[in-house]
């Protein structure tokens, strides 16, 4: 193929990528803006206008944050990670296997039953939290990573998604004529259906990951000890008496949110081609 | 490797990289010690202190928990309800003691008289066998009260006392032609009304470019209705005889000669209107925004910290009218605890006059221990940021002279809807007298249904 | 089980909005054992009926109680619905919530198709790089988020009011007192923490739209304008729709940002919203019967909201073929 340099009008005008830019910027702007909070001092982010570059005391902060009392802040970094990874493939599993029958399964009841798990979307969830905790404490679940956990292995969004994905990629033809080979159901699922949802269960799994690691309100009610804090709890703990502390706050922001970019470096291109796969029929 | 697999190992390798550095951060197993679980909020346990307490006492190891102030109410509501938890101590502020002292809620706090303390802390200076009864004579009745639920049950004891002083900036008065040292300047205003004249000529003598970076006399006018609510008998309730008391947020004197002195205020301009702890106050201090702040003691330590190059240009004068107060905490111990005794050991050690002291020098928390406030050590101790004040006398001189209020139980929603209240004054959206209406409306609603 | 509309000699709109992907039964996979499907169901159901749905449905109990956890459970009827359709803060909450959920979806979903019609060419340098670019914000804690965004937007020394006060004659604005400031301050976050993954979205739809489309519209003498008025969004339409509703049903219980500018809402609960009305009834003022009334009443409210925006989208792009 004869390399040409592409038509005037299939070059991509300047002013996209200058709209491209500002997007970058205004996205990784607040990012930047915490490591400079968190690498000043005090005075320095209150005088106006305010210091856009970084100052020297990050590392002094970051130990700060580290070592602060009553905040386990390793601990509370893989208390999440547990959660987060415990939930996503708890997520993906059930809402994989319950999405499949929703979507190419045909049985009594199926509709009702889809129609209710949407309609549960629509409830908003700071409704059920005090009869949760009341449960969780019948259950002696209070202040255990279960208590965490185990709500959060399905949701109705999961299933959702998964029947969408399910229902778009795979082709009725071919479970069809699997069905005619033998193959029984839980082979059609294993064998077939599984493979075929690879990147979009990954994007489940690391969405469901991601709501974990956010979520703040349920977990700051049901954890009580410092060791069993999650990221977001133990960030509370970085707050003194009356007032603010903004260097220690953002500084504990900026570390609790690093480990996700790291990841997010690596798995970033995984993430983008699977939220993009999912939506070809969204 | 095909990319399922691929996904596998990786998931596997996240999952033991986690475990691993989950068992090394564990802390490590030490002696057998007593877990002692405190739920708090800031730095009411001052992190100095329990290092202080672990060293005397090894077998013993804090937990502080942080909240804010409202989840921590929260908390503290539902694991009464479930009747368990790990904490040992709670922390709760005296605008919530209302609630806790009222219907069946003292039932989820230990009385304390009944407590004693054990021999463990004799060398430290706090004497065996005393319980809630022994420990009221150090302190101020109606600070005490706080802390006593209607049955006469002891639920907490005080800790620190936010008091009330005006921190004005020495430099700044200078310009406005204004006196600067803190007896003449104390006697600027001996009323509200002559605050609030001494605030008016100090806007008129601004320049047109200070007024329009939106300088002002004191850094939030609205600061002056909770002052003068403090200096009276009486808030919101009325003592009837009844644990719940008479509600007269209605008819209150009180509350209406704060709410229109805080008007006035906010009409003549005085305030810069700077919410306190918001980043625009922080930067505010920074610039001379603001000449005068109602400064609780523990707000000087905040002012230290916020604004270093101010130092020494700042004084501390007395409150217009004299004796004020803004916060102040309980320490109680829920029926549940499973450590009791340990728990109220350290209570009592920490909330020793001995203690109190230290905090106060390091962290300029006030004490409530009145057996204090004829000690030398806390009447010349002296602060230089505040231009050498003698902050102790001060505030020791304006908390002698508060007089016990009854706290009902929605004290600190009827509080804050009235701040609201003057808030949507102070920005202009609503005249006074509909907001003041808006505000009474809003309280009836809490009572409704 | 049908659920349709009865057609006035017009093709049958199905009532329920997730049944637009389906236009036809499942013929084909009628081979398979459609009785699996009852296990395939049944972990999810059963752990979902006991920790999402039974908490629920005990909320939706309380509804008629007057309870205050540590006081008394009276029961009260109708009473706390009664009294929310007349307490002014619910309809203050309504507007609020519509006025944000307004702000931050329309403009984020233009902001979006305009982006992804830009990624979508294929001689865009650095592909992956943007679209990484774009989901960024959506992995930061809420929580950080809200602070900063608090000093971006401070009243007196802010960086948008800084700018603001370099044009001659205007005044600062107060983005936390205004309603519609702080309106525009909330749906700022939202927009920014969501405008990049819709974006993707987008993106991956354009991108199954078949390149013949588009050459048959130029050789037909198509400007690029109206290749995409007449081929790319009424191909979007299905996604459109979907992003719509999961917008909608997240934006009219935003909580978060509003509660970290200021947990009662603002002082003249200017940005209150529906969700942090209910939270704040139930755990400021123990009014767990009425926070649960009030929490039906937001379910009804985003049912009705997603059905009619479900219909209009439908409307809309049915013109458009």
């Amino acid at each position: 193929m004869i390399k040409r340099r592409a038509p005037k009008w299939q070059r991509t005008p300047k002013r996209h990528y200058f709209a491209l830019g500002v997007i970058t910027f205004l996205s990784i702007f607040p990012f930047y803006w915490m490591f400079v909070v968190a690498s000043n001092t005090d005075e320095e982010i209150s005088k106006s206008p305010p210091s856009l570059v970084p100052g020297p005391r990050f590392l002094e902060v970051a130990h700060k944050v580290l070592t602060a009392d009553g905040v386990y802040f390793v601990k509370a970094l893989t208390n999440t990670f547990i959660v987060g990874i415990a939930i996503a493939v708890a997520q993906v599993i059930f809402s994989a296997i319950a999405g499949f029958a929703f979507a190419k399964l045909d049985f009594k009841g199926r509709r009702f039953a889809i129609l209710f798990v949407v309609a549960t979307m629509m409830l908003p969830s700071q409704l059920g939290i005090v009869p949760l905790f009341i449960m969780a404490g019948k259950l002696h679940l209070v202040n255990t990573l279960y208590a965490l956990i185990v709500p959060a292995l399905v949701t109705a969004f999961g299933v959702f998604w998964m029947r969408q994905i399910i229902d778009a990629q795979i082709p009725n033809e071919i479970l069809e004529a699997a069905s005619i080979d033998g193959a029984s159901v839980p082979r059609v699922f294993w064998n077939i259906v599984l493979p075929s949802i690879r990147q979009s269960s990954f994007v489940l799994g690391l969405f469901a990951f991601l709501a974990a690691w956010n979520d703040y309100l349920w977990p700051t009610i049901v954890l009580q000890s410092p060791e069993k804090f999650t990221l977001q709890v133990a960030l509370t703990q970085l707050k003194p008496l009356y007032g603010l502390d903004y260097a220690l706050q953002m500084g504990g922001a900026f570390l609790a949110t690093a480990p996700l970019l790291i990841l997010f470096i690596f798995v970033g291109r995984r993430l983008v081609s699977g939220v993009m796969d999912g939506a070809v029929k969204g | 490797m095909n990319k399922l697999a691929k996904s596998k190992v990786f998931l596997i390798a996240l999952l033991g990289a986690s475990v691993t550095a989950g068992l090394m951060a564990a802390p490590a197993k030490a002696v057998e010690t007593t877990n002692l679980t405190i739920w708090t909020f800031g730095e009411v346990i001052q992190p100095g202190l329990q290092r202080e307490y672990q060293k005397l006492h090894p077998e013993i190891k804090i937990i502080p928990i942080k909240n804010d102030v409202d989840p921590l109410h929260q908390k503290t509501t539902l694991s009464c309800q479930t009747k368990s938890g790990p904490a040992d101590i709670i922390a709760f502020e005296v605008p919530y003691s209302g609630y806790w002292r009222t219907g069946n809620r003292p039932a989820c706090f230990q009385d304390l008289r009944q407590m004693k303390t054990s021999a463990s802390n004799v060398a430290a200076g706090v004497a065996e066998g005393l319980s809630a009864t022994d420990i009221k004579k150090n302190y101020l009745p109606w600070r005490w009260e706080q802390g006593v639920a209607f049955n006469d049950s002891v639920i907490g004891i005080p800790t620190d006392v936010g008091g009330l002083q005006v921190a004005y900036r020495t430099d700044l008065f200078k310009k406005a032609g204004l006196p600067t040292d803190r007896a003449a300047v104390s006697k600027l205003w001996p009323t509200w009304e002559k605050f609030i004249e001494v605030g008016k000529g100090y806007v008129s003598k601004l320049t047109p470019a200070e007024k329009k970076s939106n300088k002002g006399f004191i850094d939030d006018a609205g600061t002056i209705y909770a002052a003068i609510m403090n200096q009276g008998t009486t808030k919101y309730y009325q003592p009837d005889g009844t644990d719940a008391g008479k509600l007269v947020y209605k008819t209150n004197p009180q509350i209406k000669k704060a709410w229109d002195t805080t008007v006035s205020a906010l009409n003549a301009g005085i305030g810069a209107r700077l919410g306190q702890f918001t980043s625009d106050w922080n930067i505010g201090m920074n610039k001379g925004a603001m000449a005068t702040i109602l400064a609780p003691a523990w707000m000087l330590d905040y002012i230290k910290k916020q604004a270093p190059d101010t130092k020494g240009k700042w004084d501390i004068a007395d409150l217009p009218v004299g004796g004020g107060n803004q916060g102040g905490t309980e320490l109680a111990i829920p029926t549940y605890s499973k450590n009791k005794q340990a728990a109220y050991d350290f209570l009592t050690w920490y909330l020793a006059p001995e203690q109190q002291l230290k905090v106060f020098k390091t962290y300029g928390l006030f004490p409530s221990t009145s057996v204090l406030y004829d000690d030398a050590a806390l009447l010349e101790y002296k602060d230089e940021f505040f231009n050498n004040a003698p902050v102790g006398q001060i505030y020791t001189k304006g908390v002698l002279k508060l007089k016990p209020i009854f706290e009902g139980e929605l004290q600190r929603k009827i509080d804050s809807t009235f701040g609201a209240g003057l808030g949507r004054v102070a920005s202009k959206k609503m005249p006074s007298e509909k907001s003041y209406a808006t505000v009474i409306s809003d309280i009836d609603k809490l009572f409704k249904n | 089980m049908s659920l349709t509309k009865e057609g006035k000699g017009r093709r049958k709109a199905p009532l329920t909005p997730w049944k637009k992907q389906q236009r036809k039964p499942i013929p084909g996979v009628a081979s398979l054992n459609g009785r699996w499907g009852y296990p395939a169901i049944a972990p999810f159901f059963i752990i979902f009926l006991i920790f999402g749905v039974a908490p629920v449905v005990y909320s939706v109990y309380i509804a008629f109680f007057k309870w205050d956890p540590l006081g008394t459970s009276e029961f009260n009827g109708l009473n706390n619905f009664i009294f929310l359709l007349q307490d002014s803060d619910f309809w203050l909450a309504i507007r609020n919530t519509f006025s944000i959920w307004a702000l931050s979806t329309f403009p984020q979903m233009l902001m979006a198709i305009s982006l992804a019609a830009i990624l979508r060419n294929k001689r865009l340098k650095g592909k992956s790089f943007w679209r990484t670019i774009f989901l960024v914000p959506n992995i930061t804690s809420i929580i950080a988020i809200t602070i900063v965004f608090q000093q971006l937007f401070g009243r007196d020394y802010g960086i948008i009011n800084s700018l603001i006060g370099l044009i001659p004659g205007a005044e600062h604005i107060d983005f936390i007192e205004g309603v519609i400031p702080s309106h525009v301050q909330i749906a700022a976050m939202i927009t920014w923490r969501w405008v990049g993954y819709n974006t993707l979205i987008f993106l991956a739809s354009m991108l199954a739209i078949p390149d013949e489309l588009y050459e048959s519209a130029s050789c037909d003498g198509a400007t690029k304008w109206q290749q995409f008025r007449y081929v790319t969004l009424p191909s979007l339409r299905n996604t459109i729709t979907f992003v719509l509703i999961v917008g909608t049903i997240g934006g009219l219980q935003v909580f978060a940002e509003p509660q970290q500018l200021g947990a009662d809402g603002g002082s003249s609960k200017q940005f209150l919203t529906l969700t942090l009305f209910l939270y704040n009834q139930a755990f400021l003022n123990n009014k767990y019967g009425y926070a649960a009334a009030i929490g039906i009443a937001i379910t009804v409210i985003v049912l009705i909201i997603s059905t009619i925006n479900f219909f209009i989208t439908r409307k809309m792009s049915g013109e458009g073929k």
